[in-house]
């Protein structure tokens, strides 16, 4: 899959591949995943990553594996996500646990947002949020993403629905 | 705006028998596939589902090329240019071993020797590119037309693999690659 890689200050967003598993594994394993579908086990894991990658495929983007460029570690799953059943296009982020707190979500998730406004042209963008998951609302706040509504989802709930500022708003 | 080339599941080889062409899933696969997996028809393969579980179910396939460099191929009737169904390598993430899968979307489609023509195609490409000396095929204990064709393949039932999800499969085992007379060799390689 021949998806682009980006560079920001401190991270590189790479193509999804075999090196996601394990700590995509530890984190689904995780209550860090309680808010994104999880708890999972390995064997839905490797099909979750599968269809992430196979999710670049029909929609022309996805997310991406987010590594520490100077270490190589890699600390979590952001990108652009619309799935059959989603309201509209999102901006996701998913951050592994230990590497809270620095910044990176919001640095990877503003980096994502500019590949969907200056790439793909995309108008508008929302994240979806679980209501109970402080964090993310903190990452969609940093963004400049304002609470609009709510989704109901046919398996994931009540998400929150947080709307980005447009292609100008976000530079 | 900067325009950038679409990424693509790329690499998946084209394999043409009689009646089919084997090849990678695309986009347009997907409105055919979904109605298989809202149907009755889905049931021995982990359906029914709703259309949002089974858009994931069709991105996996792709990873699972991605991941394992083999996937399911999609069937695509020669004369018609339909995509009718499923086959090919499958070995996801708690699987026992590697297995040649197979399925039709519609009944219309059966009784033709379409799957099986399918199935040959798909374990001569395991056996003669992927290098596989082995192979089997998980059954959903009552899916008898599977079970039919498993033998007119040359499987023998070899025990039961209980899945968490699936529930109770049997596992056939295939004619070992230098059992078989064509191999698969010639055509694929």
């Amino acid at each position: 899959m021949n998806a682009p890689t980006l560079a920001t200050e401190r991270l590189t967003l790479r193509p999804l591949g075999q090196k996601d598993l394990a700590p995509m594994t530890a984190f689904y394993a995780s209550a860090r995943s309680q808010f994104v579908g999880g708890p999972a086990s390995a064997e839905q894991v490797w099909r979750m990553l599968a269809a992430e990658i196979g999710h670049w495929a029909l929609r022309g983007y996805g997310r991406w594996g987010v590594d520490i460029t100077e270490t190589g570690e890699t600390c979590g799953m952001v990108g652009l996500w619309n799935p059959e059943g989603w309201p509209e296009p999102e901006i996701g982020w998913d951050l592994y646990a230990g590497f809270e707190g620095r910044g990176y979500a919001t640095e990877a998730g503003r980096v994502a947002r500019e590949h969907a406004y200056t790439v793909l042209g995309w108008t508008t963008a929302i994240s979806l949020v679980n209501p109970a998951n402080t964090g993310s609302q903190g990452v969609a706040r940093r963004l400049g993403a304002v609470h609009e509504g709510a989704f109901h989802h046919e398996r994931f709930g009540m998400l929150e629905v947080w709307r980005h500022p447009g292609k100008e708003g976000a530079a | 705006m900067i325009t950038a080339p679409r990424p693509q599941l790329t690499g998946v080889p084209v394999l043409e028998t009689e009646r089919l062409r084997l090849r990678a899933p695309a986009p347009d696969d997907f409105g055919p596939f979904a109605a298989y997996c809202a149907s009755e028809r889905s049931r021995f393969t982990g359906g029914p589902n709703e259309r949002s579980l089974a858009w994931r179910s069709f991105c996996s396939i792709t990873g699972h090329w991605v991941q394992r460099g083999y996937a399911f191929f999609v069937l695509e009737e020669r004369a018609s240019g339909r995509a009718i169904g499923m086959a090919g390598p499958w070995f996801p993430e708690g699987w026992p071993e590697p297995e040649i899968g197979w399925q039709l979307w519609n009944l219309a489609d059966e009784g033709r020797g379409l799957a099986r023509e399918a199935a040959e195609a798909a374990r001569g490409f395991a056996y003669g590119v992927l290098g596989w000396q082995t192979a089997i095929s998980l059954i959903a204990e009552g899916n008898n037309r599977s079970v039919a064709l498993a033998r007119k393949l040359g499987c023998r039932p070899d025990g039961i693999f209980a899945h968490a999800q699936l529930g109770n499969c049997e596992i056939w085992r295939h004619p070992a690659p230098d059992t078989l007379s064509d191999g698969g060799m010639e055509a694929y390689a």
